[in-house]
Formats: structure tokens, sequence, C-alpha cells
């Protein structure tokens, strides 16, 4: 490339004038230029979502979990790949250790919590180095994008097709986890348990401790128990946690964010009969701190057409109090056991649900069994849900697109097939289908958003393929 | 000829660096208005004003467009045709850069391109087919009586050397009248900027790769003033080792030999940006000394 400049010649000179005659009214004619180099850079990736499993124990033995979850959510959304082994020791007293390692493998794209639109959509992002794509000029017609202040973070940009959830493709995170458990009899009534968590990933970091207390009663008929659990947690998001409800940007944000959890559950298990088990339990929570999704986005839309304006991070409360009561039976019907729950929930966000759920174990062999279950889960949407915000009202204090906080019901269906390899060997193998369906057209959608689906929930199956063990 | 057609603006806008970019297709080309303001209803309203403007000059200059001012001329068959003010004063002009440029910019060249079809293959007219349309060519044979113009049977105007670049400078005018955001007007890689960014620093606009879809040749600045880009990097004929960029000289019919692979050209206007990166173009293997000799502020990648 050469780069030439020097003063202006006949050609140059009488075009000018001709030009300047052509816009009779423009009053510019000063230009400065100077080349710079470009850069390159990589995309950003956003939040993670945690599956789980659980473990077993067994008096006296040393048992071993080994499985693996393939989680998948359709519409090329999320996909986990989680191989997670577990240890619990037995010791010849009743006391009980465990310790679980999990790894996360999270890839996919997660919805930008953007409404979807009849035009394309982009979107912009901080990013570092790589192929700057400013704004270009070029003989092909094709015009792009982006221009930057000088700083190392770069801009990158990404767009969402018309009619189709904006999804932001950033999304990949690696999380590993241990969790440590302890419980021991303190006399012949009375279990204490202590437990530890630490979970962390490239952007978030979790804490975790936990104390309980458990006492037989009536002849242990009835257990009572008693448990506290903390967390801390910390957010430290790609290039910053952005100030709630301000515009998108490809600006680095502020400093990293914390949130800290305490939470109680007061329960009691009765033994009904010989082939009947009960189970209440009353949990209470608050979470104080930093609870809003540091990626995600919601559209401010034009007041009459619905189309998107600009699009702002979401907001949402800094704290948080959680209730719920379960009550669970576990009922022996000859080769059957029968799991029947159900729970209400309520917090201080306005969410109100209720979750059924039933399993049944079926014992085909000695060897084989199979458990079907189904579960049944409604929720009433958070006081500041929003699909959108409309441009030229006032701000709201919150405001979150988040599907998981808006009104939706959601069903899982799935099978859980176990057969006994060795005496104390057992391969299983799990495959859940959950699906949720929410308010895709509500009534007071503005404008050619009527048409648009503007429910962002999932749908998903999971499989988990595992071998548990135990030995002496 | 009037041309008051009410068209509802398509464009998007979206959050951008400092601002909001309003995104559009016309004339052919993705077309973007950046803006940097806080304001989006104010980055909108600029946006559809741009908007409006290019679908104007698209509808009024385009030829492929049956009732446009351009196709009317075309097929006047030979008739005098009454120009309005806005039109004869852009036939006006290039008439002025005909007489400037020995004939080599020359707004009837457009039919060459029935012979002239670059889409990378080894198609090359015999000079028999490149003689017969040259008779069809030359601005010196069209009647030019401002405002009235009579165009010799079978032959053809084409703006589009012309219009793009034109418009981005109205768009411009039009932005500038009604708001002082700082702008940058970007239709299909024709650009101009209002004048500096908001924080009085430069804007930055990279030069588009001749080698790949992707890549970039580098990056400009700018705080005034108009680019553009001229090349073959993509229309093109290649036979027996030699490479026909798609640069016709309407004073012989056949490709500029030896032009650079692109030509990108600072200047105060879009208009003039244009017709001097099309003329460095012409001047083939010379084009650097063209620019140079002009003392024009210009990019080549050859």
């Amino acid at each position: 490339m050469q780069l030439i400049q020097s003063t202006p010649a006949a050609l140059t000179r009488t075009l000018g004038l001709l030009t300047a005659s052509l816009f009779a009214a423009t009053g510019l004619h000063a230009q400065d230029l100077s080349p710079a180099a470009s850069h390159s850079a990589y995309g950003p990736s956003p939040d993670a979502r945690t599956p789980s499993s659980d473990t077993n124990s067994d008096l006296g033995l040393t048992r071993v979990d080994t499985a693996i979850l393939f989680y998948q959510e359709a519409g090329g959304r999320v996909k986990a790949t989680e191989p997670v082994t577990s240890v619990t020791f037995n010791g010849s007293d009743g006391e009980i250790l465990s310790v679980k390692l999990t790894a996360d493998s999270l890839t996919g794209a997660t919805p930008n919590g953007a409404a979807p639109w009849k035009a394309t959509q982009t979107f912009i992002s901080p990013s570092k180095s790589k192929g700057v794509q400013t704004t270009t000029t070029s003989a092909s017609g094709h015009s792009q994008t982006v221009t930057l202040p000088g700083t190392d973070i770069v801009a990158s940009q990404y767009t969402a097709d018309p009619h189709v959830l904006p999804l932001d493709y950033g999304f990949k995170d690696t999380r590993y986890a241990v969790d440590l458990g302890y419980s021991t009899p303190i006399d012949s009534v009375t279990r204490l348990s202590f437990g530890g968590g630490l979970s962390t990933e490239r952007d978030f970091k979790s804490l975790s401790g936990s104390f309980g207390l458990a006492r037989d009663l009536f002849d242990k008929n009835t257990t009572v128990s008693a448990a506290v659990n903390l967390e801390y947690d910390t957010s430290n998001p790609y290039f910053g946690t952005p100030q709630p409800l301000t515009e998108m940007s490809a600006l680095e944000k502020g400093a990293n964010q914390t949130k800290t959890v305490i939470n109680a559950v007061l329960g009691v298990t009765q033994v009904m009969n010989r082939n009947w088990l009960a189970q209440v339990n009353y949990s209470v929570g608050s979470a104080n701190g930093y609870q809003t999704d540091p990626y995600r986005l919601i559209s401010v839309v034009d007041g009459t057409a619905g189309a998107p304006v600009r699009y702002l991070y979401e907001s949402r409360p800094k704290s948080r109090i959680r209730q719920s009561l379960y009550v669970g039976n576990k009922i022996a019907w000859g080769p059957t056991v029968t799991d029947i729950s159900g729970r209400l929930y309520h917090d201080s966000w306005g969410i109100n649900s209720v979750t059924a759920e039933i399993a049944e174990r079926v014992a085909i062999t000695s060897a084989l069994y199979v458990e079907p279950h189904l579960r049944y889960y409604s929720q009433s949407k958070a006081n500041f849900f929003r699909d959108y915000l409309v441009d030229g009202q006032t701000l709201p204090d919150y405001a979150s697109s988040d599907s998981r906080l808006g009104k939706f019901t959601a069903t899982t269906v799935g099978l859980k097939v176990g057969l006994k390899v060795t005496a104390n060997g057992e391969l299983y193998v799990r495959a859940d289908s959950y699906n949720q369906v929410g308010a895709a057209h509500p009534a007071t959608a503005i404008g050619d958003l009527k048409t648009e689906n503007l429910f962002s929930g999932i749908k998903a199956t999971s499989v988990i393929v595992g071998y548990t063990f135990a030995f002496q | 000829m009037s041309y008051t057609a009410v068209l509802r603006p398509q464009g998007l806008l979206a959050a951008a660096e400092n601002g909001f970019v309003y995104r559009f297709a016309a004339m052919g080309s993705p077309c973007e208005v950046r803006m940097e303001t806080r304001d989006a209803s104010l980055a909108l309203s600029l946006g559809e004003i741009a908007e409006a403007e290019a679908l104007r000059i698209e509808q009024k200059y385009s030829r492929y467009l049956k009732d446009s001012c351009v196709s009317q001329i075309n097929q006047s068959g030979g008739k005098a045709v009454a120009l309005d003010a806005e039109t004869a004063g852009l036939i006006a002009y290039a008439d002025q850069c005909y007489t400037l440029s020995a004939g080599q910019f020359d707004i009837t060249s457009g039919v060459l391109r029935r012979v002239w079809r670059f889409d990378g293959s080894a198609n090359i007219p015999s000079p028999e087919e490149v003689e017969a349309v040259r008779d069809r060519v030359g601005w010196s044979k069209v009647g030019w009586h401002p405002p009235e113009i009579s165009l010799p049977p079978g032959m053809e105007i084409d703006l589009g050397g012309l219009a793009k670049e034109y418009a981005v400078d109205l768009a411009i005018q039009q932005l500038r009248t009604v708001s002082d955001t700082p702008a940058l007007v970007n239709f299909g890689g024709d650009l101009r900027v209002s004048g500096p960014r908001a924080n009085g620093g430069r804007w930055r606009v990279a030069i588009e790769s001749v080698e790949d879809d992707s890549g970039t040749e580098g990056v400009i600045e700018l705080s005034d003033g108009a680019i553009t880009t001229s090349g073959d990097a993509r229309r093109y004929l290649f036979k027996e080792g030699v490479r026909y960029g798609h640069i016709l000289d309407p004073r012989t019919g056949w490709p500029v030999r030896d032009a650079p692979r692109s030509v990108t050209v600072a200047a105060p206007t879009c208009v003039e940006a244009g017709i001097l990166s099309t003329l460095a173009m012409l001047h083939g293997r010379d084009a650097l000394t063209f620019l140079k000799s002009e003392g024009v502020k210009a990019w080549v990648l050859s």
C-alpha cells in the first residue's frame, strides 16, 4: 500500500470548483487523514448454568459414582457436557465423608435478552484484539461497521436474523467444582453435618459452607432437622460489570460484584407406616448483592411499531428473599416404590410457583428396574419482568426479560433404567425431556411485536449415563 | 418530471460505539449512518433523513428502475428531454468532468457492459463485438443544451458513477442542517463525515482487503471530508495470463490495463473523491503518478 499526499494540482482544483457549484450550499473543505494499523479480536463469552446430580450411601461401604451428563437445548442453544465423580466413605460408626468433583463444559448460544424483530438486529459488545471491524470503504459495495476509540478493548458485533430470538453465540465456559460433606452421629439419636463447596469458572466464583443437625424422636419414627447454608459469590464478567439500564456498548465496564446468600431449612421426616415415609421441609433464604445477569439485555422499542430503538443492560433488585414448603412421600407397593412430592414457592421478586412430581420405580427383575418420572412446574412472573421496555416511558428501577423470571409452565418427562451388574455395582441411564411453555404473544404486545414469538424459554434434553459401585 | 414518492423508512437503529448506527439498504448496497448522540429518537430521525435521501436518489437516477429520470432519458428514442434543475445540474457536472478528464469520465460508457461481463471467467468479447457497441458510446455525440438533453437512439446514460456519492454528500448536508450531531454516512463503501467526532477526534475507516472478504488493509482516520474506493477486487476477467479489471476506458471500449487493484481517495466531498478514484483507475499503471501530480490524498493497493 502506498500513501500519497501533496498539494492540489490542476484537475483536482477545477473539480473542486465544479463540485462546489454542484453543492452550492456546502461549506467544508478541510480534511485530515492518516493511516493507522489494524487490530485483531476474539469474542466474549457469558454466563453459565449448572446441572446437578446426587450421591448414594451405604453403611460401612465406600461408594463411587461416576457419571456423565449430556445436556442440549433445542435451537442450537446451550450444550453442556458434565462429568461427575463422587466418592462416599461410610465409616463403621455411622460417619460419612463424601467428595464430589465436577467439570462442566458449556458451549452454544444463549438468548441475549433482546426481543425478536422483523428485521436483522445488530448487537455490539466489547471484545479484544483481532480484525477490528471499522466502517470500511470498498469498491465492492460492502459497507461494514464499527468505529472505535483508541483503547485495547474493541467492539465486536453479532446479528440476529429477522423473526429469530437474538442469541449471543459467545457462550462458552468451563466450570470446575469440588463439594465436600461430612456427617457424624454425636449420640444415638443426633447427627451433625458439615459441608463446603467451591466452584470456579472464568467469570464467576462461588464459595459455600453448611452446617446441619438432625435428631431422631419417638423411637426413630420421626426425625427433625435444621440446616444453615452460606454462600459467597463473586462475579467478574468479561469486560466488567455494566451499569444496569445503560445502553449496550463496547466500552469496558465497572468492577467485580459480589453476592451473599444465607439459607435455612427446617424439616420433619415421619415414618407413617411400614411402607410409607413422609417428609415436610420449610426453607427460607435471603440473597443480597449482585443478582443481575451482566450480559443480558432488554430491548427498548418504539411505542407504535415496536421497532427496537436501543438495547439496555438489564437490572435486578439487590435483595431476594425466598420461601418454600416441600412435602414428599416415598411409598413402597410390593415391587414398586412411588415418590410423590409437591412444592410451593414464593419470593420477594413476586414469583410464586407450584411443583408436582411423581416417580415410580418398578423392579422388572431382581437386577433390572425402570423408573419413569413426571414433573410439572408452573410459576408467575417477577414483578419487574418485561418482554421489552417502551421508548419515551420512564425507566423502571428494575427490568429483565429473562424467561426464567417470566410466567411459564414446564413439564419434564423422563425415564431411568438401572441394571445391577455386580453385587454392589449398578449401571444406570437416565433421559429427560424438558419443555417450557410461556406467553409467546402477550395481549399487550406493541405493533409488529404482536406477531413475534416473545417467549425465549427452552426445550432441552438431557441424558445421564453412570456407573456406581461400592466396596468394603 | 416530478419525484415525490413517499417512501417508508425501512432501516434499523442499533446501539453502537458512542451512539447509534442506522442501517438500511439502498442503491443495491448496504448503507449506514453512524451518529454520536445519546438521543435515540434524534438518531432515528437523522437515520431516516439519510435513508430518505438515498431512496430519493435511487428512485430518480437508477437505470434499473423503469420510471427513473435516467430511464426516461434512455427511452426517449432520440427526442429531446427537458430536465428538472437538479438533474440538469448533475448532467452539467458530468459534462464538465468529461471535458476535464479528456473523455475518460463518460456517463454514456455503460452500454459497454453489454459485451463485458466481469464474472471472473475467460469470456473476453471479440474486437468486433467491442467495436459494435463503441459506436454507441461517447458523450460528445449527445445533444446537450441545458436543460435539454437529446440522446441518439441506442445510446444510454448511467449515473451509477456519480449518484451514490452525490447521495452521500446530500445526506451529510441534510443532517448538518437539522443537527450538529457528529455523523458518518456510508453508502456502500462511499462515505463522508459531518466533521470531527464528539470528542474532537477522528473517525476511523478501514480499507477493505482486495484479497478476501474479511480482512482490512489498514485504517484511515479522518475528521472531515469524504473517502471512496474504486477497484476491481472482485469483478474481473482472466484470459491467457491477462487480468481484465472492470474499469473500462470509454475511449477504447477495453478495460484499463495494469490498473491498481484498488484506489482509495480522500476529498472534501464524496462526489469529488469518487471521480478522482475512477480517473486514477483509468490511468492504469500510471494511477500513482496521476494521483501524485494531482496532489490527492490517496491509498493505492496494486
